[in-house]
């Protein structure tokens, strides 16, 4: 017999329930990072909003999850938050009162050598220099350098980019033209990974971590076309902060302004499809058949998602239809080993400082092996070669639900498919990869190690449905799928040809890694088309760019 | 930090806490609630140990349907959804029984398999209450048993003419004796229910659902246990912790501020009067004070309230003595979760669990009442984990998924929880985490036992375990003592103005300002939102609260009148 779903109505419901018709202002399709942050600043700015979550619990990558159970969270999407000194919703909102906390340490970013030797970079300029000094001086004094440049580029042109609509290539060239960060962002954006860090240093053991660092999230190291991400991925990359209590701490504080501004959350509700009427959006239907009337729709869901799923195919553009029917996934995806230790993980190498590293890069011994990993990734090989990891109790010691035990984590770039399926792989990966942790961490023995718990590209694809195939920004960073194509150049600012659906996710203009830039750009697009009470001012950081650049 | 001040301060964003933090937001407070974890809720939680696949390490069926706080909170504005199920129950023996009971909202599938086991037309004890009451008349006396606070203690009441059997007498005449006062409710099912295996299944749902039914004293308390869970014949939709946000957003909405990752190191009394509370160093605000202008509410048990918050210099010896004598048997709970392809077919008769009407809770075995007598001996007449025999482990069996696809994906099913009762670790002489020393014997036996009962519950049809004993939950939840659904033992003794201890029975201290909010206290546990629908009743007594036309009291609420300050309204 086959499975009833919700067949159940009884005559006399002994509660009330959500209503079955409902009428809203907006309604966000996904309660990750970015449906929150544009379902927060519309709320507040008297829309009706609602934010409807397939999953039991908002918050998309802002997971943090009883991974290790019982007793024992991890944080197992975003937990290194790359812009925290810059996304406006942090500014906006007064998310301090829900108790969220973000701890940035000195020590960012380390690489351990099988010799014993360490590579330390920091939040501090000086810090990483003294251990540059270790492997090249004059690499050291470089990397200062850079960093000071670089951290303007960040400042004048990357960072505000994120936070407004993306230009036509045309245009860009014309605007960043008109100051030297810009020019800066353009020559870098000819150039790929490798030649931007072998144009600027001689040391390998800098040029293998820098190289990990602007490659893990999945920049291809031999490309070129998206070089202006380099120099954001390494000044962030030593300015990484982790959220206190749980990256999910950030959706659950933007739940409650959202909450607190009149506006709700329907959770564990998938929708079904996006109404159109005479070519407008008039609402949605969820998959129980609860019908949400709505003037606007966002959607943070990718574009094969959106398009010919929840938007009928008719209702959409045949060129960005077929964006959407060739949409392309992350060029690989993840594998993270999770463990619960009754002592903390401890690395022995030349400096114990190390082990204060936010994030430490283990197992590749040359910059040659950094980016032949990534080839060999991008190949479809499975490597067991090393990974980063974090012990994520080292600034959060709220996660295990017992005093002075650990929860940490070794991650690994994988393909996103494996020969046999990952159910057959994960196992014997797993323990690989505890082995090739414990070369470094050698007190990660059997009789510390409480729990352990893998997860793969399944696993995340089953967790978070938008990430297809493990894909966890929503899709590969290619040229054709940046800067004003992301998705495609008919959703400009999140507009879409279809009057009243907005695109707010990670697959929309500048993209993941809960840079809240799609959800703020959203919300900033909306209230113009609604012509609704604009509450927020733009950052000063943004404005300063607009004066430089765009006028 | 600077310091913080609001009227309320909430300890504890549990159930209990989120609850009353939302009534009283509602009455225009401002209040502050305190979670120590990254997210309220506390025993109304699903955890996805495995990506995609929903588990119930506590609490899972919605008991509290009768509870005033849905219209009152307006928890379906906030998204409150159900899933009701065809059939809520059924039991299985070693012997080859396996018998569908069915539900309120579909009765006869019940009857049907019944008739075949026992040849004749069935008694069961809910059967014949919930058929004579009505829904009206079920909801009346849910209300009577657990929606009421306690008297005040000067006031004198007969047992018979305690709230719940007035209204058992005016609905029931025809079932009414005087007798039934002093019962347990194992003497009425010997009475009333003539099948064993039906009887044991009545027992072992009583103990699962709140007051052991061989407690002299406690038969209605008991049944009703089970007709709370019968009343709602369902769980919230995609698990219990989506009951925990429409309260939590019916909170927010209301104004209340919601600070997790706040652990409370001390509860600040001056003067004997509750004033604030300070954190502890692991909080998001390191040792950050927050004062509370009208009230310190406790949603953590009265244990940890008073011996661990509280400074001991504000209470005497008697009164600490009482609060550590307070007895944590009578729900603590070992439970599994097994993820698995197909649902367990029982043996002999799974004609009568077609995935459209299986049961949403199997109890097994239940084939005498000698099962139930040997289990509850096991957990508690001595300090040592369970015998690990069949006729020693009879499990609740839960099954959500087939009535509620959200979840787990496609292909798979959840067992989550499948419950054992199991002695309280406070109890286990080798100490509290005595029981984890025997996780992986008890779950290897559950398992075994399992694939006796149903034989496909084997090899490649089980994907994947996991476990958390009570003392497992007592870290998980700290507000969990005694890894106890209930908080406290629900006897006689710890029941209505007498729980915790009659000291502590209309949820007010010896501290003024400082008030009581856990399942410790009247009526105990299930997620009902009662403690706090009970404690607003003193809150309005003692003029802290002044609620609007949104709210109703109890109708057999008794004023204590020599506390009423906002007397007028």
């Amino acid at each position: 017999m086959s499975r009833v779903e919700y067949s159940l109505r009884p005559e006399n419901p002994p509660v009330p329930e959500f209503p079955e018709k409902a009428t809203f202002d907006v309604v966000v399709i996904g309660g990750g990072p970015n449906g929150l942050i544009a379902a927060a600043y519309l709320a507040k700015a008297g829309l009706k909003t609602l934010v409807v979550e397939r999953r039991h619990e908002i918050g998309g990558g802002l997971a943090t999850e009883e991974t290790l159970f019982p007793g024992y969270y991890t944080n197992p999407h975003a937990i290194y938050h790359l812009m925290v000194d810059y996304i406006p919703v942090l500014k906006d909102f007064n998310l301090t009162q829900h108790g969220l906390s973000f701890v940035k340490p000195n020590a960012q970013s380390a690489m351990l050598f099988e010799d014993g030797k360490s590579l330390l970079l920091c939040t501090q300029n000086e810090d990483s220099k003294d251990s540059i000094a270790k492997f090249s001086p004059s690499d050291a004094r470089k990397y200062g350098q850079l960093i000071r440049k670089w951290t303007r580029l960040v400042d004048d042109v990357l960072a505000p980019g994120t936070y407004l609509p993306p230009m036509s290539p045309i245009d860009m060239i014309e605007a960043l033209g008109r100051g030297e960060s810009g020019q800066e962002a353009l020559r870098l954006t000819e150039m790929s990974p490798m030649e931007i860090i072998e144009e600027n240093f001689d040391s390998d053991e800098l040029r293998a971590l820098l190289l990990y660092m602007s490659c893990m999230w999945g920049l291809n190291p031999r490309d070129s076309g998206l070089g202006f991400l380099v120099p954001l991925l390494v000044v962030r990359g030593v300015n990484k902060a982790q959220c206190y209590g749980g990256s999910h701490k950030l959706a659950g504080s933007l739940s409650r302004e959202i909450h607190q501004a009149g506006g709700f959350v329907l959770d564990n509700a998938q929708v079904d499809r996006v109404l159109i009427e005479d070519g407008h959006v008039t609402g949605i239907v969820c998959q129980d058949g609860r019908e949400i009337q709505a003037t606007v729709v966002l959607s943070s869901l990718p574009p094969p998602q959106t398009f010919g799923k929840l938007v009928d195919e008719a209702h959409v553009p045949k060129d960005l239809m077929d964006t959407a029917n060739k949409w392309e996934w992350d060029p690989w995806s993840f594998f993270t080993l999770s463990v619960a230790t009754d002592e903390m993980p401890t690395y022995s190498c030349d400096d114990p400082w190390v082990n204060d590293a936010l994030m430490v890069i283990l197992g590749f011994n040359s910059y040659d092996q950094v980016a032949s990993h990534f080839d060999s990734i991008i190949a479809g090989n499975v490597s067991t070669m090393g990974g980063h990891s974090t012990i994520e109790t080292r600034y959060d010691p709220t996660l295990p639900r017992i005093k002075d035990h650990h929860v940490g984590f070794l991650q690994c770039h994988v393909p996103s498919k494996v020969e046999g399926g990952w159910e057959k792989k994960r196992k014997e990966l797993g323990s690989a990869l505890l082995n090739r942790w414990r070369d470094y961490a050698s007190n990660l023995s059997e009789d510390h190690i409480l729990r352990q718990s893998v997860e793969d590209p399944v696993d995340i694809e089953t967790r978070l449905a938008s990430m297809v195939n493990g894909s966890i920004k929503h899709g590969d960073y290619n040229p054709l799928q940046m800067g004003v194509f992301r998705p495609h150049e008919s959703c400009v600012g999140g507009r879409t040809p279809i009057e009243g659906l907005y695109l707010c996710g990670a697959s929309a203009y500048p993209g993941g890694l809960i840079i809240g830039g799609p959800g703020y750009i959203a919300a900033n697009t909306v209230v113009e088309d609604l012509d609704v009470n604009k509450w927020w001012e733009m950052p000063k950081f943004v404005e300063k760019y607009r004066e430089n650049y765009l006028t | 930090m600077h310091d913080e001040r609001f009227d309320i301060v909430v300890v504890g964003g549990g159930h209990n806490g989120s609850t009353i933090a939302a009534y009283l937001a509602k009455c225009g407070l401002s209040v502050c609630v305190l979670e120590e974890r990254s997210e309220c809720g506390g025993g109304q939680e699903n955890t996805e140990a495995r990506p995609g696949f929903r588990i119930d390490p506590h609490a899972t069926y919605l008991y509290g349907a009768a509870a005033p706080g849905f219209e009152q909170l307006e928890l379906a504005k906030y998204g409150f959804r159900m899933v009701y199920y065809e059939s809520m129950a059924g039991l299985a023996t070693l012997d080859g029984v396996a018998a569908n009971l069915g539900g309120r909202f579909n009765r006869e599938v019940g009857l049907e398999s019944l008739r075949r086991f026992t040849g004749t037309e069935p008694v069961d004890a809910e059967g014949i209450f919930m058929a004579s009451m009505g829904d009206d008349g079920m909801r009346d006396l849910l209300r009577a048993l657990f929606w009421t606070p306690p008297f005040p203690s000067d006031y004198e009441v007969e047992p018979k003419d305690a709230p719940w059997w007035k209204v058992f007498r005016q609905l029931l005449p025809q079932f009414w004796t005087d007798r039934l006062v002093d019962m347990s409710f194992i003497d009425f099912l010997d009475e009333f229910v003539p099948w064993e295996p039906l009887r044991a299944f009545e027992a072992f749902a009583a103990w699962y659902c709140g007051a052991h039914p061989s407690w002299d004293g406690m038969m209605l308390p008991s049944l009703g246990g089970t007709l709370l869970v019968g009343f709602g014949s369902g769980s919230p939709r995609g698990g219990m912790h989506t009951y925990a946000h429409a309260i939590i957003r019916s909170a927010i909405a209301n104004g209340a501020r919601i600070i997790t990752n706040a652990q409370v190191g001390e509860i600040i009394v001056k003067d004997g009067r509750a004033v604030g509370v300070q954190l502890n160093d692991e909080a998001s605000f390191p040792e950050k004070t927050i004062w509370a202008n009208k009230a310190v509410i406790s949603a953590v048990d009265v244990k940890q309230t008073f011996l661990k918050l509280v400074g001991k210099s504000h209470m005497d010896a008697s009164f600490v003595q009482k609060v550590k004598d307070v007895s944590l048997k009578g729900g603590s709970l070992f439970v599994l979760s097994v993820i698995c392809r197909e649902l367990p077919k029982y043996h002999g008769n799974s004609d009568f669990f077609p995935d459209s009407v299986y049961p949403s809770c199997v109890a097994a075995p239940v084939d005498s009442m000698e099962f139930f007598h040997t289990q509850t001996r096991d957990a508690y007449s001595s300090k040592k984990a369970p015998e690990l025999t069949p006729e020693h482990l009879t499990m609740m069996i839960c099954t959500h998924d087939v009535y509620d696809r959200t979840r787990c994906p496609e292909g798979y099913h959840v067992l989550s929880p499948i419950y054992l009762e199991v002695p309280p670790p406070q109890y286990d002489v080798t100490g509290p985490e005595g029981i984890n020393r025997h996780k992986d014997e008890i779950t290897k036996a559950a398992l075994e036992l399992l694939k006796r009962l149903a034989p496909n519950m084997s090899g490649d049809n089980i994907v994947d375990v996991f476990l958390n004993t009570p003392y497992d939950s007592e870290f998980r939840n700290a507000g969990m003592s005694g890894g106890n659904w209930y908080g406290a033992r629900q006897s006689e003794d710890q029941w209505f103005g007498s729980r915790p201890i009659p000291e502590l029975g209309r949820y007010k201290t010896p501290i003024e300002g400082l008030y009581l909010c856990n399942h410790t206290s009247h009526p105990g546990g299930l997620c009902l939102m009662a403690v706090p629908y009970n404690l607003m009743h003193i809150l309005i007594e003692d003029g802290i609260a002044n609620p609007g036309n949104w709210w109703y009291p109890s109708p057999w609420y008794m004023p204590d009148t020599k506390a009423i300050k906002g007397a007028s309204k």
